[in-house]
């Protein structure tokens, strides 16, 4: 009964109606529980992760990913269309819309953010909108961005953090010589088009943002949103006193719920526990290069692979890493990716056919390999024990290596690594982005390992140019076949967000790809 | 072993040992007995994973519990002893004995090799531990060995500056100057004379350091640099149990009260070895 | 003026510590393996922009040449920006260090606070139930690591009891202060232990010395005997420990800074090693060195005062 009424509760957030009892409220400052703080607030220039699933709060983009993190909907933007030939996206944009301190929104302002955004060597994220050749605009509303060549994947590109909307004038009015010190000077006071604008920011301890008095979107009440006043991120990067403070009643909101205490959280008369779907995966990356430092490299043989894949338990270490919070993997890619396939989970547990499996591959006696953990992940180090004890059926002898995140990927990026820890998730909705890094061989020789196939890299460079969904979805079923079947990663689980929120608190969402999305936040007083 | 307890006896001068020494021993020989033969204590292997007992509550079956993998936590605690006790000692001896033997030197000769002592001491003291662990050990590579390493490139400072400070305080009593009055060479006098009467703070500080050394495994456990898994340690135990204190009290708790009792041990040695030597002066 | 001459030789003396920590931190920066923009870039890094970064940052120029363009910096006064966060060393040092001062001052006086009575106490009834029952208590202080003590007290006195706010850090200073206290009180636990027990053994040490015999000879009144030659001579070694421990106090500071979310230095630093934030890691590590060699300062004069022979 309980269970039903926790997905009753999901289900009402995700679809965005308020069938609870309380009736909204308006007002109010939000405190949310933040693992880490973010370093640079510009959603070009930002180069990390901490940044990236905040910044739609502060800078609105063209068009907004769906609430199931699969589809487009109108953001700034009230219309978008492609052209016939597929060689440019034509957008209106939303009438009356404001930047944060009042300032039309203009076709000039969209037209220089989106150059900046996909100007070479511009921020690290351009590749996304590597498409775009030229924005040009047109009277007061229209917006056409004009692509070097048919993309697939701009629609969805156009939602994301990078593509976010900022005022030009002010931009270049801020003080300094080069693009990052002007940047530096204007995240000092920004200028925003998002729901909220920053209004402090104690490095280190808290992240406070105010509603952006002119945003366009409208409330179930017919007002402006957002319905918060603001939204004070709070620091506090250890996880038991995050819950701690959370269940004081000093945050209303907390993210990265550690996966051993939602069973607990779940059961707080005050608490929300919420596990919001994502795209997120956990796998781990195998080199397979035939010799890694001079020595010979047993996981270079597929067949290898494919034992070490069939005899992991993977229920075993659902239940032990994510206390049943996890689900098999189907793809490489998560489900809730667009274009994912496959409906069984990958290499059921099956240690007979693993034994066998070695056999032909000449490792029946096994061999010795090593996996690098990031230090003190309390995730990576129990996938990590559990799989040793597992392959150690096969004769395996794995060698825990936990070591800091620069050194790891360090050895991740040479080349030097034999087995890494690894999680994924998707920043578009689109499977180009986790494929381009999985599969292709171009973008970072397959997760760094080596791994190749000539069919798979053919089949990504003409899926990224193809225009018929039908065909696309055909090239994305038949990489995700050659990916999964001889691929170089250890596929383990798909895990949700967990976040525990205040029960006073409503309509908070994250959003498969990440974004938390405060705008139609709110809490009973 | 009588030439032992003979001079133990000489050094007790008939006074009857110290109690803190008797009990502190005890736990001592208990946890070095432990150490070297975990096999006969421990129930099971504590390497085991048992799928069905995940989490289990404190039982018959498994008096400590079992942890998130159904390990059993009484065997992991016994088997971590061998671990622990290696810490202790391997951590501190090194530094204990170079660092008396650096701080009676320059705290008796003093002048420039005083000095030099005063800026490695600061240099060394100054530099924030924790960058040089883990400097180390991601060049190194993570492990206990490597933690060593680390650990003695610092700890002697500590040593060598107690002893060198009490041997300046005792080479000005009277008995030193009677020393070098009847002509005894330096080393006479520093050995025979003065280190035994300036060596108890270090000694004292010693056993705490070994108390303290296990502790440090403990948060480079939490920060992942200390023992690797699945070897059981008192700190890692405590570590990986963290996120289950509401839930599963035992993962942390009993490695916890491991700790304390053996932390115990070595301190009441150390009390009741500074009393054997205030005995003797 | 002797002590005034003590305390200009061992300013001077800093100078070398200093350039030395300078160097050290210089290459034991740069030997640690990654560099700052694979750190901040992460798994998604494309050689590319990890070039670009770096070069950028002028890290792809010879060490000598880094070193000198660091030097030259640092003899200005000027600490550099930092990597990742962007924003000047100088400012961030400004903010953070403070708070871990605070917080490290505030648990050394704890400490003491608790120990040196304790200390008293436990060495006037040696062997007795109140020794064992003060040593029992500050061992299992001593023996539980700093992040399990921390949440324990958080549960307990700031959770159940909402005595003190679940960490975080005030905006006024009595608010900073009444923030700090729980984790002030977490990192004395331990030091106390080891200065409790130090001070202990010294205290015994003292009052078996023949000059207290000679002292109570003499008629002066016990008190004073207590007071005047046992604490003093007691006090000695206390006192070159308690300077030593700052440092690891400050060690201990990183972890109780992460558990109770106290902004501070220690934070920082480890952040810093972990982002391979260069400037910021060299920053931190020369304010510590010379903040430490300042607390050493204090303790030698301490213990000239003290023990005047050692001045000498």
């Amino acid at each position: 009964m309980k269970n039903l009424i926790t997905a009753a509760l999901a289900a009402t957030l995700l679809l965005g109606t308020s069938l609870s009892a309380s009736a909204l409220e308006r007002g109010g400052t939000l405190t949310y529980g933040r693992y880490a703080d973010s370093l640079f607030l510009d959603p070009v220039l930002n180069d990390a992760n901490v940044d990236i699933w905040i910044l739609s709060n502060l800078y609105d983009t063209l068009l907004l990913p769906t609430d199931d993190g699969k589809g487009v909907q109108p953001g700034l933007a009230s219309e978008y269309k492609m052209s016939a030939d597929n060689t440019s996206v034509i957008l209106t944009l939303r009438d009356g819309i404001k930047f944060s301190d009042g300032s039309p929104i203009t076709p000039a302002d969209v037209a220089w953010s989106l150059k900046r955004a996909s100007k070479k060597d511009n921020g690290i994220w351009g590749f996304m909108i590597e498409s775009i050749d030229d924005v040009t605009t047109e009277g007061d509303k229209t917006v056409t961005i004009k692509l070097k060549h048919p993309d697939p994947a701009i629609l969805a590109a156009l939602t994301v953090f990078n593509t976010g909307i900022m005022p030009q004038k002010a931009f270049e009015a801020s003080a300094g010589a080069t693009e990052a010190e002007k940047a530096k000077s204007f995240g000092e006071h920004p200028v925003g088009s998002g729901a909220f604008v920053l209004k402090s920011w104690d490095r280190g301890s808290s992240l406070k943002l105010v509603r952006n008095e002119y945003y366009w979107g409208k409330g179930e009440d017919g007002k402006a949103l957002p319905y918060l006043d603001g939204i004070d991120f709070e620091l506090i990067p250890d996880d038991a006193t995050r819950i701690l403070k959370l269940n004081s009643g000093e945050l209303d909101g907390a993210e990265l719920i550690p996966y051993s205490r939602v069973a607990e959280l779940k059961s707080a008369a005050n608490l929300d526990m919420q596990l919001f779907p994502s795209t997120r995966v956990q796998y781990l990356t195998m080199n397979v290069r035939p010799q890694v430092g001079g020595k010979d490299n047993p996981l270079a043989n597929p067949k290898v692979r494919q034992a070490m894949n069939y005899a992991i338990n993977k229920p075993a270490i659902i239940q032990i890493v994510t206390h049943g919070v996890g689900t098999q993997q189907t793809s490489y890619m998560s489900t809730a990716t667009p274009l994912h396939t496959g409906d069984k989970p990958l290499y059921p547990y099956d240690i007979a056919k693993a034994k066998a499996l070695m056999k032909e591959a000449g490792f029946e006696k096994g061999f010795s390999t090593s996996i690098l953990v990031l230090a003190g992940n309390q995730d990576q180090i129990g996938i990590s024990t559990a799989v040793q004890q597992m392959w150690s059926q096969l004769g395996i002898k794995l060698d825990l290596q936990q070591v800091d995140n620069p050194t790891l990927t360090k050895q991740y990026r040479d080349g030097t690594f034999l087995m890494r820890n690894a999680a994924w998730t998707d920043d578009i909705a689109d499977p180009s982005e986790i494929t381009s890094y999985f599969v292709n061989s171009k973008t970072i020789e397959a997760l760094h390992s080596g791994w190749k196939s000539e069919e798979a890299d053919a089949l990504f460079e003409a899926s990224q140019k193809e225009m018929d969904p039908k065909k696309r979805a055909e090239q994305y079923a038949k990489m995700q076949e050659i990916y999964n079947s001889t691929g170089p990663t250890v596929p383990l689980f798909e895990t949700p967000y967990p976040v525990a929120l205040n029960k006073r608190v409503h309509g908070f969402l994250q959003i498969p790809l990440g974004n938390n999305i405060f705008a139609k936040t709110w809490k009973d007083k | 072993m009588s030439a032992l307890a003979k001079t133990a006896r000489s050094m007790l001068r008939g006074k009857p040992m110290p109690r803190s020494l008797i009990t502190g021993g005890s736990i001592l020989l208990v946890s070095l007995i432990m150490a070297v033969w975990p096999t006969l204590f421990a129930p099971y292997d504590p390497n085991e994973f048992d799928y069905n007992a995940l989490l289990a509550a404190p039982s018959l079956a498994h008096p400590f519990g079992t942890d998130s993998f159904g390990r059993d936590v009484l065997s992991r605690v016994i088997h971590a002893y061998t671990v622990d006790m290696q810490i202790a000692v391997f951590a501190t001896v090194g530094p204990f004995v170079f660092g008396t033997l650096v701080g009676a030197f320059v705290g008796y000769v003093g002048g420039f090799w005083e000095a030099l002592f005063g800026r490695l001491v600061d240099a060394t003291v100054t530099f924030p531990f924790l960058v040089l662990v883990i400097a180390i050990v991601s060049v190194l590579g993570p492990g206990l060995g490597n933690m060593y390493v680390a650990v003695g490139i610092v700890g002697w400072v500590f040593y060598a500056r107690l002893v060198a400070s009490e041997i300046k305080v005792q080479k000005r009593l009277d008995y030193a100057d009677a020393g070098r009055v009847m002509g005894y060479t330096p080393w006479r006098i520093v050995f025979r004379h003065l280190l035994p009467n300036a060596i108890t703070p270090a000694i004292v500080y010693w056993m705490t350091d070994m108390a303290l050394a296990i502790l440090l495994g403990s948060s480079l456990g939490y920060l992942g640099l200390g023992a690797q898994p699945p070897t059981a340690e008192w700190g890692v135990q405590i570590a990986d149990g963290k996120n289950f204190m509401n839930t599963a009290w035992w993962i942390s708790v009993f490695p916890g009260v491991a700790i304390v009792l053996t932390g115990l041990g070595f301190s009441l040695a150390g009390d009741g070895v500074a009393e054997i030597l205030r005995v003797r002066r | 003026m002797p002590l005034f001459s003590f305390v200009i030789r061992r300013l001077l003396q800093m100078i070398p510590t200093v350039i030395f920590i300078l160097v050290v931190t210089f290459v034991l920066v740069r030997m640690l393996p990654g560099d700052p923009a694979s750190a901040m870039l992460g798994d998604r890094a494309r050689d590319a922009d990890v070039n670009r970064i770096n070069h950028e940052l002028g890290l792809d120029q010879p060490l000598i040449v880094q070193f000198f363009y660091f030097a030259e910096r640092v003899v200005t006064g000027d600490l550099g920006n930092s990597i990742g966060l962007k924003v000047s060393v100088a400012s961030l040092i400004a903010d953070r260090l403070p708070v871990t001062l605070m917080l490290t001052v505030m648990s050394a006086v704890i400490a003491l606070v608790l120990s040196v009575p304790l200390a008293f106490v436990a060495a006037m009834k040696r062997e007795k139930l109140a020794d064992s029952v003060i040593r029992g208590t500050f061992q299992v202080g001593l023996s539980m690591p700093v992040f399990y003590v921390g949440i324990i007290l958080l549960t307990v006195f700031a959770a159940q009891w909402k005595l003190f706010p679940v960490g975080g850090y005030g905006t006024t200073l009595p608010d900073k202060l009444y923030h700090l206290f729980l984790p002030a009180l977490t990192l004395a636990l331990s030091f106390a232990a080891v200065l409790m027990r130090n001070l202990r053994a010294s205290i015994i040490n003292v009052m078996n010395a023949e000059y207290v015999d000679f002292a109570i000879a003499k008629g002066l009144r016990s008190r004073v005997i207590m007071i005047k030659h046992i604490l003093r001579n007691a006090l000695i070694s206390t006192v070159t420990l308690f300077g030593l421990q700052i440092g690891t106090l400050f060690g201990g500071a990183v972890i109780t800074e992460t558990v109770f979310a106290v902004p501070g230095a220690g934070r920082l630093l480890i952040d810093s090693i972990y982002g391979r934030d260069y400037p910021v890691l060299q920053g931190l590590t020369i304010s510590l060195a010379v903040l430490v060699s300042l607390t050493f300062l204090v303790t030698d004069i301490l213990q000239a005062w003290l023990d005047p022979r050692i001045a000498r």
